[in-house]
């Protein structure tokens, strides 16, 4: 090519670069009003402008042929035109709300959560552990929320006239099958699990998303640390044992190993205890958590292994030398889970989780020997469409083995079990019309292979955001169960327990103040009935029974408007009447409180280093059977209440001295009334008040954690 | 010959006008953030880092405009969408840029806006996070200056509130000082922030 035709050439294309076309047009919401300040500009070139007060932009571009404009404007979702420069005059360009900002709407009937930067988050996972009266137990924790029941000598979860085991529990999404320790007669239990190995809890008290099976009343989910920050060493001394752990980090792996021991000896010498001690409480127990991150997933391995026991005599109204009752328990718990991404818009949650449970119990002169292995399984796909619409679907596995050998000098010995295997599968969507509509809607379908039957449930929900700062939602669910291990072992027919939830929640939630109260209405069939006092071999068993709860919970929480200052109250109020087990009748079963009231108060006092806790529990009686009256649950105990203080001192970063007193008042609990199982002389069954082995409970630690440049510290682990 | 020369002088003086566009545009964005314009001083930044491409400077900068004004913020919907449009600039930076010190410290502080929101919410979830990145930019970078004295800021924060000698900061802090003095700029419009606020910081600490 010659220079001659080459210089017009060029000199072409730098006049064609210099002559411009024009871009302008409007930006608009879905509500066709203006957005003004949006960034308007040419992909790949410096042409670009933002919009005015009227939403209008305009500008000149050099650019010839199909090029992307891109509109951009924070909390809405980025916008690209591709098309002809020519044809990019009087544009109409409507961007759309990204629903995933936090003034968006939230399904969050029946929920509280306690992630961090999560939207619904009404308990933080420091909360939990600084809870007066929870003593480091999430369980505790979330029994000052409303939707729970106080039922003091039993320290589960009771939710909204649920028996205890209608609320599961979930590491990871991997169900726990022992998640509470063992104890004497008419005491409390605790969770198995420390606080310190999750980063996210969320309490649902009903309405749950399909993924959630086999639990009636609740689920509890619990999600482990994904990645420790810093190696470290953690040591806590307490008046009730000692604590150690240490945190490695290498390369691409994780290992956190904790040990723990706890005895009552010493504690049960120094307070008066109503309980006459053979064996003080004693546990020993270990976890280690292992974690790997590969390029595009998580793996997480969880070990724990407890070992515990205890032996007492407790007074008794049908035996003047009182009652012998003695247990061990062993229990392993491994669960491996991985959590990863596929592709862009694709990603799995897999695991397993396996338990042991061997529980040696001597009761009189009987001895009980329950063998449980458990085993689940289960993976989940999710399919990201856009921030507006996601699918996910999944399939799971449990099988439960229980054995039991009952041995006694007197009564006839025997052995029973069972092996129970459930499948399911379920598939879910979640649908935003726009940042004030969303919808979640499911279906979970399962299979029970002692019942042989298979059973479809239903579950959708629906949020609405009615103003700035207020939604309301509603959400309905179909819940099965099935039969306890309890039942079961004598009757392995029994089918599956079945509930409805209806749910209407509203929300108010501005500047750390929050209201959110939940009307709802449960029914409830297929329950168990049987026809003798406790269920035994020979008892007589069905699944006629029924029941409904109705309830009212409201939950105000506030840390803004009183300077170092957080607190929240908790009201329900409670329906619930059922006719199942031995009952006579419909009527309220003991486990119901009307009334349930807390307050949790916390207050960081700067120039002390300390914060203050507070906790007052206030709940109406429950009912129990007084034989010198006619009826069936005809009588109430007094209310129960209690008030406990903590107080947690911050030595150093690194050093914490903490103190607690559970019911500091030292007020007398009844539980419930014993009766003799004969009257006397006179015609009178006697009674005995069912009180807890000691009304107060005192707590001292002291806990230092060692690690690098000290900025780590254990408030987190209290 | 001369057909080489030609293009040659067209290609650079396309190249120039290039940069010419790059500088005017930097100065005039960082005008518009002096004049506290701070959307359309971030809107300008966006734009010309859509325009080079391969660039992280731009981003960095629309990212601080958005982190440094959420220090300021009240409202939590509207902190969150910014600090959400801020990480998604340092993303986009950092995609750019892998392990570069200054973008570290950028998403340090990114967390620390958060912490200094709501103490005790965020403390717990991010404290470590940041320790952990100002670790890592100070051992890609030993002479970064501005790694040095952030971290030491941070740190004198938490010993204040916990009760804790603040002395080892402080001399991390001198530290970061003479390292200001000796920093030179990689590159035009390069980060330069930070040495006149470590310099208050250290009389604060010593009176």
């Amino acid at each position: 090519m010659k220079l001659s035709i080459l210089v017009p050439m060029l000199l072409l294309i730098s006049i064609a670069t210099y002559s411009q076309t024009n871009i302008g047009g409007f930006v608009l919401n879905q509500k066709k009003q203006p957005i003004v300040g949006a960034n308007v500009y040419l992909k790949g070139t410096y042409a670009g402008t933002m919009t005015d007060a009227e939403g209008h932009f305009e500008f000149a571009t050099q650019k010839k042929g199909e090029q992307t404009l891109v509109v951009s404007y924070v909390s809405f979702e980025t916008k690209e035109i591709i098309e002809d420069v020519v044809k990019m005059n009087s544009l109409a360009v409507k961007l759309k709300e990204d629903v995933s900002s936090l003034d968006a709407v939230v399904i969050a009937a029946g929920t509280f959560s306690s992630g961090d930067n999560s939207k619904v988050a009404t308990l933080k996972p420091l909360d939990v552990v600084t809870t007066a009266s929870a003593l480091g137990d999430p369980i505790a924790a979330f029994q000052t929320m409303p939707g729970t029941s106080t039922v003091a000598e039993d320290g589960r979860l009771f939710v909204r006239g649920g028996e205890a085991d209608e609320t599961r529990i979930f590491i990871d999404g991997i169900r726990v099958f022992t998640p509470y320790l063992t104890t004497a007669n008419n005491t409390p239990t605790r969770g198995r699990y420390s606080p310190f190995l999750f980063e996210g809890m969320t309490f649902s008290t009903g309405g749950y998303s399909a993924e959630y099976g086999q639990a009636l009343s609740g689920v509890l989910l619990l999600n482990t640390i994904n990645e420790p920050q810093q190696e470290k060493t953690d040591i806590g001394i307490m008046s009730v044992g000692a604590t150690v752990g240490n945190t490695q980090i290498w390369n691409k792996n994780s290992l956190s190993v904790n040990v723990s021991y706890l005895n009552l000896a010493p504690y049960n010498s120094i307070f008066y205890d109503r309980n006459e001690w053979i064996k003080p409480y004693e546990a020993l127990s270990g976890e280690t958590v292992y974690r790997h991150v590969f390029k595009n997933g998580l793996l997480k391995l969880y070990t724990a292994f407890d070992s515990s026991r205890l032996e007492v005599i407790q007074e008794d109204i049908n035996f003047s030398d009182g009652l012998r009752y003695g247990i061990t328990n062993d229990n392993f718990y491994f669960n491996g889970s991985y959590k990863g991404v596929l592709s862009e818009n694709w990603s799995v949650q897999t695991g397993m989780s396996y338990t042991v449970a061997n529980t040696k119990v001597k009761y009189q002169l009987s001895d009980i020997d329950d063998l449980e292995n458990s085993l689940h399984t289960k993976m989940k796909f999710k399919r990201f469409f856009s921030n507006r619409f996601q699918l996910s679907f999944g399939a799971e596995y449990f099988l439960t083995d229980f054995k039991e050998d009952f041995s006694d000098e007197i009564f006839p010995s025997y052995n029973v079990g069972f092996q129970k295997n459930i499948g399911a599968a379920y598939g879910e969507f979640d649908l935003f019309l726009s940042k004030n509509v969303a919808f979640k809607m499911g279906l979970r379908g399962e299979y029970a292979s002692l019942e042989k039957r298979a059973a479809l449930s239903p579950r959708a929900s629906l949020a609405y955001k009615v103003s700035k700062f207020g939604q309301v939602s509603f959400a309905y669910g179909d819940f099965e169960q099935a039969a306890s291990n309890a039942y079961l072992k004598f009757n392995n027919e029994l089918a599956s327990g079945k509930t409805q939830h209806y749910i209407f929640n509203y929300q108010f939630n501005k500047n750390g103040r929050i209201l959110r109260t939940e009307l709802y209405a449960k029914s409830y069939d297929d329950l168990i009935k049987y026809d003798t006092e406790l269920p035994f071999y020979g008892s007589n068993f069905s699944t006629e029974g029924y029941g409904f709860a109705n309830g009212i919970d409201v939950f105000w929480r506030d840390n803004t408007s009183i300077k170092n200052t957080d607190y929240w109250i908790s009201y329900s109020y409670l329906d619930s009447k059922r006719d199942f087990k031995n009952y006579e009748s419909e009527a309220q079963p003991n486990f119901v409180n009307t009334h349930n009231f807390s307050v949790v108060v916390k207050h960081w006092i700067e120039d002390w280093k300390s914060q203050f806790g507070l906790s007052y529990t206030y709940a109406s009686g429950r009912t129990y059977t007084d034989p010198n009256k006619t009826g069936f649950l005809n009588q109430k105990t007094t209310p129960y209440g209690s008030l406990s203080l903590n107080w947690a001192y911050l030595l150093t970063q690194q050093k914490i001295l903490y103190l607690s007193v559970n019911n500091a008042l030292g007020r007398q609990n009844i539980n419930g009334y014993q009766y003799a199982n004969t009257p006397n002389g006179s015609g009178v069954f006697e009674s005995r008040a069912l009180l807890p082995a000691a009304d107060s409970f005192f707590f001292v630690g002291f806990f230092w954690t060692i690690s690098e440049k000290g900025s780590d510290n254990q408030l987190d682990n209290l | 010959m001369k057909k080489m020369i030609t293009i040659l002088i067209f290609a650079v003086s396309l190249s120039m006008s290039g940069q010419a566009n790059y500088q005017e545009g930097m100065q005039q964005a960082f005008g518009l953030w002096g004049q506290q314009k701070n959307t359309e001083a971030v809107n300008l930044f966006e734009r010309i880092a859509n325009a080079e491409n391969s660039n992280w400077i731009p981003y960095y900068y629309a990212a601080q405009v958005e982190i440094i004004s959420g220090f300021a913020e009240k409202d939590i919907a509207v902190l969150d969408a910014n600090l959400k449009k801020g990480q998604n600039y340092l993303d986009k930076a950092m995609a750019l840029s892998e392990d570069n010190p200054e973008l570290l410290v950028m998403q340090a502080l990114l967390y620390t806006v958060w912490v200094a929101y709501d103490g005790a919410t965020y403390g717990r979830k991010y404290s470590k996070k940041i320790n952990k990145l100002y670790k890592k930019a100070e051992k890609i970078a030993p002479t970064n200056p501005r790694a040095v004295y952030c971290h030491a800021e941070w740190n004198i924060g938490s010993a204040k509130f916990f009760g804790d000698d603040i002395q080892p900061f402080v001399e991390d802090l001198e530290k970061s000082l003479d390292l200001f003095a000796t920093f030179e700029l990689p590159s035009p419009f390069y980060p330069n922030w930070g040495e006149d606020r470590a310099k208050i910081l250290l009389e604060n600490c010593k009176s």
